[in-house]
């Protein structure tokens, strides 16, 4: 069962027969999205490896596109009945039209975004094993009120082919590595949970930036600190976000109403702003699929876009959407080079990559110096949007109260409230601390890998839901 | 294509002495048909399959799986699982069932359902989404029109003697409509699944959400207070997935339940009877057995607010010394873990209307949002962003929004003063609209 190259699998000629197959009646063009994924997992529970697993996932998708309507079938079998049979299947979502053309198929190239020296799968199970063991003993290391540890390792190496019937050939690897942890604590009957889990699309470079005692040590000092949180403050106040955590609400709150589907949908806050002021002018941001080894980075995105840095804020002016193919031929611009698909199971669709606001020029402990009270929100837990209404709610894991210039108690049941373009231009001062955060998005049933980022910054006035005066 | 009953076998074969092997394989045929402005969107064809293999050896545990495997792949699959069990902790709970009798449901498959043809699929998402943008003349757009089924299999065995395999059809549709007025634009949504397509009321989805939408325009904060609150079943379904957490006796063994210590005991209203029924044919999640071959089987957790007991699997009841609830779920990429089949609040006696006019002067909440972030399954705190309606003269009234409601869930549940008979299931999950006696709602 061990990984093979796929060109070495599908030939040129079978693959253009499929192309052809799925452009029987035209279309704009046909796609073979071909994917073959071996990964790791384990989880460590209350010191114990409770589940180790392998697993080998292999398949195809075959779409065909008309302006922004599709055809998509997949198969888990990779030999050329299947394959012609998912191109019959997903050129039925056309009306019937003349056949299409399938041009020349040449490779392309990528910069090796995601190159690492040190892949997971060439170490043996019996260290990731060790490296759950180092994690789990630094947080319970930290304090004897750590009670509960679960720490979950996974790796994962995909291998992809993208064909297209306008000529594209592209093949790349995707090395995935992330160690998480949970951990709890207790104290007289109280009971916090912290979390941290960095990631990264490399190898075991991963644990140069944040050990395994690092990460276990992390998760535990955010449940042993909310021991002592009182309830949060509710009331419009102002916010201060650690780096990283301005990313998180950046994405989820601004990132998402500017994929081009719900732009194209009229289902975006942002439709028709592009060129205007839809944040405050210290707020630069951008996403980036070129940042090297990053969580959400590639060469190429799902439908073979090389990948690119789209400047989406430049000084709060709204520069761009992000786009696939099917939206960016739409509106007759080009992709941004996010279409990205969580599988072979599914088509691709506009995803962001790593999301970031840029760093500023003010420092961190100034900005707090400078806040009178308020919060300092040092992890989100997660958070939802309504892409339509910019509507947003998030919860704070790990939060602190800022009196007079000083953070103090730690705060729990805190939620951030609010509007996307409300809240990004109430955003008052951004420092130059930049760092990531790194998670997985859902959007239509489908998981990616995302990276987000930011520096500290402050919020001059937002929402805080809580139970506290 | 191998059978999947022969694949499990063959995984059963290459089992050595001494150790336990067992195989799950599912597969299944979709589709999936989208509309949007009068034309198909999107048109999805899957046909996917895989097996996932339990060895256990000296106690210990190893899992591997692949996609799509032919019988070498299968002999192959076993050797690394038995390979990664060498690594696992030595646990005596880890035990494969025993077969036990089931008896099949052969309702579940519809003949009639699996035969219907792609062009009527289309048919009926394009139907869903005109219907839904002449309704009102706020609405005219629509996020998403879809409509989907599936027809699947799963096949289990086990050294222990396990053999079954069952077949079923799904089907389910969606509606995201977007209400427009001004620059306001507030997004209505509704869903229904079906054993089969001829069985899926897509017209009750798009009119529904239509009115979900619609009469959230111009919805405004509301001043905080403590109030009477009903919860329709949209937002009483988001608590239930809380609840359901702390169900598994998973995490009560693990000491992650809010219930651990609660067994016997008063925990919610009189009202408040909650059941997993995987042998009731009235909801989705009914199967003749669960995901380790154990027959499925009626499990009250809550009666009149009394905690009754907990979800288990073989190795959760193994350690607690009881029986497995069949409530043994996962798909093929992971061994089983503890889950729900059909988990629903028993319905009551008030209809609707009766529970409004018991909440006068309150809110009608529709839609809870970031309850997994925002609830802490633990300590059952929970504080939650909200929509919904103001309640006045027994109707709905103001649209409100930008609140949130805190609280912690044994509150929540001791504080329902009325459960509706309206009780509807989405996906598995199923709950009928609920009231809550007097909550803390900050619009701040």
């Amino acid at each position: 069962m061990p990984a093979v190259s796929i060109a070495i699998m599908l030939p040129r000629e079978l693959v253009e027969e499929v192309l052809q197959a799925a452009r029987r009646r035209g279309g704009s063009f046909s796609e073979l999205f071909v994917e073959e994924r071996t990964s790791t997992s384990i989880r460590l529970d209350d010191g114990k490896v409770e589940e180790l697993t392998s697993g080998l996932d292999r398949g195809a998708g075959v779409r065909v596109a008309l302006g922004t309507s599709y055809g998509y079938a997949y198969s888990n079998r990779l030999d050329r009945d299947s394959l012609l049979q998912a191109a019959e299947a997903a050129s039925a979502a056309l009306q019937e039209g003349e056949p299409g053309a399938v041009v020349d198929l040449t490779v392309r190239e990528g910069r090796g975004v995601n190159r690492t020296d040190r892949p997971a799968d060439r170490f043996p199970a019996a260290d990731k094993v060790a490296w759950l063991r180092e994690l789990d003993d630094a947080a319970r290391g930290l304090s004897p009120e750590v009670v509960q540890v679960v720490g979950m390792y996974g790796d994962s190496l995909q291998k992809r082919l993208i064909a297209t019937s306008d000529g594209r050939w592209i093949e790349e690897d995707r090395p995935r590595i992330r160690l998480v942890t949970q951990v709890v604590a207790a104290r007289d009957g109280t009971i916090q949970t912290g979390f941290f889990g960095p990631a990264a699309c490399a190898g075991v470079e991963l644990f140069d930036r944040f050990s395994a005692k690092a990460i276990g040590e992390k998760a535990a000092q955010r449940a042993v600190t909310m021991l002592d949180s009182v309830p949060a403050p509710a009331g419009e106040m102002a916010v201060v976000l650690a780096p990283g955590m301005g990313g998180v609400l950046f994405h989820e709150a601004v990132g998402h109403p500017l994929e081009a589907d719900a732009v194209d949908k009229e289902a975006s806050v942002y439709r028709g702003l592009v060129g205007t002021k839809c944040a405050s002018e210290v707020v630069d941001g951008v996403d980036d699929a070129t940042i090297p080894n990053g969580w959400g980075s590639y060469d190429f995105d799902d439908e073979g876009e090389p990948s690119q840095r789209t400047v989406l804020f430049e000084n709060g002016v709204l520069q761009s959407f992000l786009y696939d193919r099917l939206r960016a031929d739409k509106d007759g611009v080009g992709s941004t080079g996010n279409g990205r698909r969580e599988s072979y199971a599914a088509p691709p669709i506009p995803r962001m990559t790593n999301t970031n606001i840029l760093d500023g020029p003010e420092r961190a402990d100034a900005i707090i110096e400078g806040t009178d009270g308020g919060v300092f929100v040092t992890s989100l837990g997660g958070g939802q949007v309504n892409p339509a209404s910019g509507d947003f709610v998030f919860g704070c894991s790990e939060a602190f109260k800022i009196e007079g210039g000083k953070v103090t108690t730690p705060v729990r049941g805190a939620n951030l409230i609010g509007r996307a373009i409300q809240v990004m231009s109430a955003v008052d001062a951004v420092a130059d601390d930049f760092d990531t955060w790194e998670g997985v998005c859902g959007k239509d049933g489908q998981q990616a890998p995302v990276g987000s980022g930011s520096p500290t910054l402050r919020i001059s006035r937002i929402t805080v839901g809580g139970t506290g005066a | 294509m191998p059978d999947l009953g022969d694949l499990c076998r063959v995984a059963v074969e290459a089992g050595e002495a001494g150790e336990a092997v067992e195989a799950y394989a599912e597969e299944s045929r979709r589709t999936e048909a989208k509309a949007l402005r009068g034309e198909v969107e999107g048109l999805e064809f899957s046909e996917s399959r895989g097996v996932g293999v339990r060895v256990i050896r000296e106690a210990r545990l190893g899992y591997a799986w692949a996609a799509d495997p032919d019988a070498d792949d299968i002999r192959e699959i076993v050797r690394r699982a038995r390979e990664n069990s060498a690594l696992a902790a030595s646990d005596e709970h880890n035990v494969l069932p025993e077969p036990a009798p089931w008896r099949p449901i052969p309702e579940l498959f519809r003949e009639a359902s699996a035969a219907v043809a792609t062009e009527e699929k289309t048919r009926l998402a394009l139907g869903l989404e005109a219907r839904a943008i002449s309704r009102d003349p706020r609405v005219t757009k629509i996020d998403e029109a879809q409509v989907s089924d599936a027809v699947s299999r799963v096949a289990i065995a086990s050294t222990n003697g396990v053999e079954a395999e069952y077949q079923r059809t799904d089907a389910w549709c969606l509606a995201v409509t977007l209400a427009v007025e001004g620059d306001e634009t507030q997004t209505g949504f509704s869903y229904r699944i079906a054993r089969g397509l001829d069985e899926l009321d897509w017209e009750a989805v798009a009119d529904e959400a239509v009115e979900r939408g619609a009469r959230m325009l111009g919805a405004a904060k509301p001043e905080t207070a403590r109030v009477p609150v009903v919860l329709d079943q949209f937002a009483a379904m988001s608590f239930l997935g809380v609840l359901a957490g702390g169900l598994s006796a998973d995490a009560v063994q693990k000491g992650r339940s809010l219930f651990a210590e609660l067994v016997g005991e008063r925990v919610g209203s009189e009202l408040f009877t909650l059941v997993d029924d995987g042998t009731n044919v009235e909801g989705p999640g009914a199967a003749p057995f669960d995901d380790e071959g154990v027959p499925s089987g009626r499990t009250e957790l809550f009666t009149k607010g009394a905690l009754n007991g907990f979800l288990h699997n073989a190795y959760t009841a193994h350690k607690g010394g009881t029986v497995s609830t069949g409530n043994g779920k996962r798909g093929y990429r992971s061994p089983p873990s503890v889950g729900t089949s059909n988990f629903y609040l028993d319905a009551g006696a008030t209809s609707r209307d009766e529970l409004l006019q018991r909440a006068e002067g309150g809110v009608l909440i529709q839609d809870v949002s970031g309850v997994h972030s925002g609830a802490n399954p633990i300590s059952g705190e929970f504080s939650v962003g909200a929509t919904g309606l103001r309640i006045s003269g027994g109707a709905l009234g103001e649209p409100l929004r930008e609140m949130t409601i805190a609280s912690t869930l044994p509150e929540m549940l001791k504080a329902i003063t009325g459960v509706g008979d309206d009780l509807r299931f989405f996906s598995s999950v199923g709950t009928p609209s609920v009231l809550i006696g007097e909550m803390t709602l900050a619009g701040v």
